[in-house]
């Protein structure tokens, strides 16, 4: 690409080069000056020109003042702002006096106070008293439009960036402005609560105190708060996040902007999830099982000792079940510990992804710049990678071509059939133009095993490889899954056999705590230690538990699905020791050198698998490592076993893992709005051989189960399968019966 | 009579239909132009110095030579005919589509050829039953004679919003948005409806092309006041005076000729007090200024414009502070809420307004109200923030001691005397339902 052609734009006297047809509020940015604006916001498509706060003078323009927002770098343009010209001093604080005159001022008792761009613009260029001596206008407030938002529609100043939000972000259309004049108001359609995966960035977005989390209400006292920069640990995105915390207590969470991760978007599990933190059953003290009463509380010594007899008394005989939620530090001490101390080298990982993927690294940005996308699998990317899902859009807004190949995609394939279609795509139409084009991208999400090794096989037949604009992703079903295996891998070089019998599994996690393979694997074992945040998940099964710790509560570092590696933070004090300090401990015990710090432990891994990187040098706005060139054609994951044809009058199960799910969603009241209905999702053809209608009540069994469920109907989905959510689908085997 | 030219025939013969319209050269033109280029149209338009009749006076020919070749922008070209007129006032694109329909679907296609398009849509004022369904059927018959030629005709109804009549705000409601103005650049020219290039024309414009063609622009310049203010308009004379109605006239013609030789002046022999030229939204004149031609130049001179062409004749009954509330509490009413000194500037013109009429105002007020005009004026981000400033900013200005008796006298020196009778329709009655009645 050639460079840009810069142009000289003069700004209040000063003169500043640009490249040609950089906004004028940028432009005047890069000359020190401010352009003060509420409704601009370049995220949300172009401007619209509403607020009217940016008024400046532009020479050689009708001499009125301009939009600032709404113009665009031009050789030789004279702009004038505030600072010089009268015409656009005035006009600014008309703005500002007119927004004023019919708001509430209740500053004082607004959790935006302190942080409110409205007061700091009112001190800047503002009217410093009132000329409005009539009554304001008044609207019910505050009003919630979710049960984790509320309105305040007083305060509102009708930037219409909420309503531009939902409109080209989310695309979820919620959010609209009813009535007309000042009587406007920001509303949902037939004041429907607001729901989707993306909700709370309006609260982000909005530059008043109208739109307002409802978890932290008359909490927010930004000035005492305390930002601590971290990243997201409940997707395999890791969307940058800011901490608020006060007192040790995490009030709220916003996004830090990572052009090339989110964009300062997040999702609302990552925004409000935070709260599980400080669910009611939380476990805080070591517990041991005792035959007659149950779990009791024991002392950390007592603890340690436990889980040295346990791991001493397996005799090597262990198993380890991971989650995907530790930091690749606390994965790395556990496995140094029973891999090095003891021998034990069988884990659990949480999921099969599959090498090779380095070598077509991208940024998830390049999704935006890509002309053709295909996406395999099986799950919607929204409920894997929410963020995966905006980037599709915003693609798709920009004119990339998508093209959807899994059961309900633009190209319908049986479930269980995605490695063959991906395979597929070597040859053919679709073959050739992904082969062909520069900006390419391959999303694999959900449907089988070794998803990875699968793309990384499609890609280096693609030519993507030497090919910057290309890339693959592999959207894991966990946050750190990839670094989790990376961290298993490297502790030890060793092989052992599957232990038989099994004599101690250690649970790492909610996540496997919640696991019914894992549950399946703990009845065979002799011992259990579970490592788990609720009490909920570990009684009944595990002889010793340790408290676990969230990813808002560790030093460590996650790898995202690019296979970036990012710091978490510890943003909020644990109530218990985090992992890596026992883990410590207990290795001394059996002369396996480990350190407690996680710039240490980090420091050993990356000698083995991040290439030496420091962990200062991964900074706060981590950079994606440089494309990993393959040796070798990357080895394939055999296929799963394409399951049996549902044999007539039934259906084939497609369950999915709702994004808002899980033992983090489960206890955060404002989020329980957002799991999903209870609902089965069938095809046209289905629906109609089966006489249902959308909304009625069906019965689905298999096998005995049964379970009632409302039909949705799903135009996209293939024949003869039906999709459920995991919450709702339960028990249900692959082959399912359905009927009213 | 030579200079009728948008409603030619029409007293003769029944132009609504089809032969009717025929036999008087209807589609002539038509026919014509389809063989030509269409540069040769935009010319002939040029050279009659067409301007917009929707009330920005904006040369037609030039707008259509905006609209990029197709080469340039592949994408549909759209023509759309403005008929909402809801500027409080005007009534003459309702007259037109009543009485000469086909000449108005003829100027479409003829428009269409001139831009490459293929597409018409006419979004029409939503109160417009009647002239609603006499387009309708006016479509119907062109297109069963073949006249249309692949082009299709979209006959859209507005749901009563003055908004939706400014071109952008069409633009969001025939997408089926809410009627808010866009920001532009970019002009619909360039991306309009659905993004693509589009020609906004109002009615009136859009009806006087197939004349054009007929008379030739150059015999077209030579009517009216040239060379700014050629040919015709259709004036709507209403308010205090005799023959309200609709008067197709050469540009130039006076306002003292249309009320008192054409409108039999003010009835029962009361004194004019002021006249309004072109609509609700333009700056008031007074009862000496009425010699002024009504042509653009003369009147801008006069710090105002001919806007829609609408001549609002006002009689001594008329307190003045009543009519600046009137027309406020319209734009206040109609604003769309998207913009800032809009939004808030219009209900607290409003406010002072009600305080000035009340007596509870004070002399400072008066001042914060021309202020609240001002702050308004020129900021806003299309005009309707304007064409409510500017008449009440007249008004205060040019009546200023009727604003200041409210004040002295802590009331309206009328003493519930004054009328407003036949001055705008207050606002109450604005509020319709245009969709109550939709026809199949
Ligand atoms: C608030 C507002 C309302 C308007 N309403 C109308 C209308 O009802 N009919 C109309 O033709 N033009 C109306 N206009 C003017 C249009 O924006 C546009 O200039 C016009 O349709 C262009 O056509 P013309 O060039 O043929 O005049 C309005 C403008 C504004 C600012
Ligand atoms: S609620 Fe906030 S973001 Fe939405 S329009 Fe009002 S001020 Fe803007
Ligand atoms: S998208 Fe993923 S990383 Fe981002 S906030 Fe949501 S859960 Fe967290
Ligand atoms: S001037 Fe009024 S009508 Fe026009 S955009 Fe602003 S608020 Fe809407
Ligand atoms: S910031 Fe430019 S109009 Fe709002």
């Amino acid at each position: 690409m050639s460079a840009p052609e810069l142009v000289t734009v003069t700004i209040d006297e000063r003169s500043v080069q640009v490249p040609k047809g950089t906004g004028i509020v940028e432009t005047a940015a890069a000359a020190g000056i401010e352009i003060p604006v509420f409704c601009y916001e370049p995220r949300l498509g172009a401007a619209v020109g509403a607020c009217r706060m940016c008024l400046v003078e532009v020479e050689g323009m009708p001499p009125k003042p301009q939009a600032g927002c709404t113009l665009f770098a031009q050789d030789g343009m004279v702009v004038k702002t505030a600072r010089t010209s009268e015409m656009a001093r005035v006009a600014q604080n008309a703005t500002l006096e007119f927004i004023l005159v019919n708001h509430p001022l209740d500053c004082p008792v607004c959790d935006k106070g302190g942080e409110c761009p409205l007061q700091d613009l009112t001190f800047r260029y503002g009217p410093g008293n009132t000329r409005m001596t009539f009554d304001k206008r008044t609207f019910e407030k505050p009003i919630p439009i979710s049960p984790a938002i509320s309105i305040d529609r007083e305060r509102c100043i009708l930037c219409y960036r909420c309503t531009r939000f939902s409109e080209s972000v989310s695309e979820d259309n919620q959010l609209v402005a009813v009535n007309r004049g000042a009587q406007t108001m920001i509303a949902t359609f037939e004041d429907e609560p607001y729901t989707g995966a993306f909700t709370g960035n309006v609260t982000e977005l909005c530059p008043v105190g109208a739109l307002l989390p409802t978890q932290p209400r008359f909490e927010i006292r930004p000035w005492e708060f305390q930002a601590v920069p971290s990243v997201c640990g409940l997707c395999p995105v890791g969307c940058n996040i800011d901490v608020d915390q006060r007192e040790g207590k995490i009030k709220r969470i916003l996004s830090r902007n990572h052009p090339e991760v989110d964009e300062g978007w997040l999702c609302d599990k990552g925004r409000f999830g935070f709260s599980h933190l400080y669910a009611e059953d939380r476990i805080t003290d070591p517990l041991r099982r005792v035959r007659s009463r149950g779990l009791e509380e024991i002392s950390w010594e007592d603890a340690l000792d436990d889980a040295e007899r346990l791991l001493r008394e397996a005799n090597g005989r262990i198993a380890v079940a991971l989650s995907g939620s530790e930091t690749t530090e606390d994965a790395y001490a556990l496995a140094k510990l029973v891999r090095k101390g003891l021998g034990a080298h069988t884990a659990m990982l949480p999921e099969e992804i599959g090498g090779g993927l380095d070598a077509f690294r991208a940024p998830l940005s390049a999704i935006r710049d890509a002309e053709l996308i295909v996406v395999l699998g099986e799950d919607p990317v929204v409920e894997r990678a929410p963020i995966v899902d905006l980037w599709l859009r915003k693609a798709r807004r920009a004119g990339a071509e998508i093209v959807e190949i899994g059961p309900a995609g633009d190209v319908q394939i049986a479930p269980g059939t995605t490695a063959r279609a991906c395979r597929k795509l070597k040859s053919g139409e679709l073959g050739d133009r992904l082969r062909a084009s520069e900006r390419a991208i391959l999303i694999w999400s959900g449907g089988g095993a070794g998803g990875g090794s699968h793309l990384a096989a499609l890609a280096t037949d693609l030519g993507f490889a030497d090919k910057p604009g290309c890339g693959a992703f592999f959207l894991p079903e966990t946050a750190n899954g990839r670094g989790v295996a990376e961290a298993w891998a490297a502790a030890s070089d060793d092989e052992g056999p599957e232990p038989e019998p099994l004599g101690l599994l250690i649970v790492s996690g909610d996540e496997a705590a919640a696991n019914p393979n894992v549950r399946a694997l703990a009845e065979q074992a002799e011992r259990v230690l579970a490592i788990t945040m609720f009490h909920s998940l570990a009684v009944g099964w595990a002889d010793l538990v340790l408290p676990g710790t969230s990813y808002l509560e560790r030093e460590g570092t996650y790898v995202n699905v690019e296979g970036r590696i990012q710091r978490l933070r510890r943003t909020a004090i644990p109530p218990a020791p985090d992992e890596l300090a026992w883990i410590a401990q207990l290795a001394s015990r059996f002369e396996v050198e480990l350190s407690p710090s996680p710039s240490l432990v980090f420091a050993e891994l990356s000698e083995r698998v991040f290439g030496g990187v420091t962990y200062e040098d991964l900074g706060e706005e981590a950079r994606l490592p440089d494309r990993v060139p393959l040796e070798a054609a990357p080895a394939e994951s055999a296929d799963e076993p394409v399951p049996a044809k549902a044999p007539g009058g039934t259906l084939q199960l497609l369950r999915y893992r709702p994004l808002f799910s899980g033992a983090a969603v489960e206890r955060v009241p404002e989020l329980q709005f957002q799991r999903p209905a209870p609902e089965i999702e069938l095809s046209v053809k289905d629906a109609k051989r089966l006489g249902v209608r959308r909304g009625e009540p069906v019965s689905v069994r298999s096998n005995g189960t049964s379970v009632q469920l409302r039909a949705a109907i799903n135009k996209r989905l293939k024949a003869g399968v039906a999709r459920i959510a995991d919450d709702h689908a339960r028990d249900l085997h692959p082959t399912v019966e359905v009927s009213k | 009579m030579a200079d009728v030219i948008v409603l030619a025939n029409a007293d003769e013969r029944d132009l609504r239909q089809l032969a009717e319209y025929r036999a008087v050269g209807g589609y002539t033109q038509l026919e014509r132009v389809r063989s030509l280029e269409p540069a040769a149209i935009i010319d002939e338009l040029n050279t009659a110095n067409l301007r917009g009749r929707g009330g920005a006076f904006f040369p037609s020919g030039r707008k259509m030579q905006f609209i990029p070749p197709k080469e340039q922008i592949p994408k549909p070209h759209y023509v759309c005919v403005n008929a909402d007129e809801s500027e409080p006032g005007t009534f003459k694109d309702r007259e037109i589509m009543n009485r000469v329909p086909h000449r108005l679907i003829e100027g479409s296609l003829i428009a269409a050829h001139a831009i490459d398009s293929q597409h018409v849509f006419i979004y029409i004022r939503g109160e417009y039953l009647d002239a609603f369904e006499t387009l309708r059927t006016a479509l119907d018959d062109a297109r069963g004679a073949g006249l249309f030629n692949g082009v299709t005709v979209v006959l859209h109804r507005g749901a009563g919003a003055y908004i939706c009549g400014e071109e952008s705000g069409l633009l969001e409601s025939l997408e089926g948005k809410r009627g808010q103005a866009r920001s532009r650049p970019p002009f619909p020219a360039a991306s309009g409806l659905y993004a693509s290039p589009t020609l906004i024309n109002n009615v009136e414009t859009i009806a006087t092309i197939p004349k054009i063609l007929e008379l030739g622009g150059a015999e077209y310049a030579k009517i009216g006041a040239p060379p700014d203010s050629t040919g015709t308009r259709l004036f709507c004379l209403s308010g205090n005076v005799v023959k309200g109605g609709n008067y197709e006239l050469p540009m130039g013609i006076t306002i003292r000729e249309v009320i008192y030789d054409l409108g039999g002046g003010i009835p029962d022999g009361r004194a004019l007090k002021a006249v309004i030229p072109g609509g609700s939204s333009m700056p008031i004149l007074t009862a000496d200024q009425i010699d002024v031609p009504l042509e653009h130049d003369a009147l801008r001179a006069l710090d105002t414009f001919l806007g829609a062409a609408a001549v609002i004749v006002v009689d001594d009954r008329a307190c003045m502070v009543q009519l600046g509330l009137r027309v406020a509490q319209f734009y206040m009413h109609e604003s769309c809420g998207k913009c800032t000194p809009c939004r808030e500037g219009t209900r607290w013109m409003v406010q002072l307004l009600e305080a000035i009429e009340a007596g509870d105002a004070t002399h400072s007020q008066l001042d914060l109200l021309l202020d609240v005009c001002d702050r308004i004026l020129g900021k806003c981000l299309c005009p309707l923030g304007d064409a409510a400033a500017m008449p009440v900013a007249s008004y205060v200005v040019k009546f200023r001691d009727e604003f200041r008796a409210h004040v002295d006298q802590g009331g309206c020196p009328f003493g519930g005397e004054s009328s407003l009778e036949g001055l705008f329709a207050p606002v109450d009655q604005h509020t319709h339902h245009p969709v109550a009645e939709v026809p199949a």
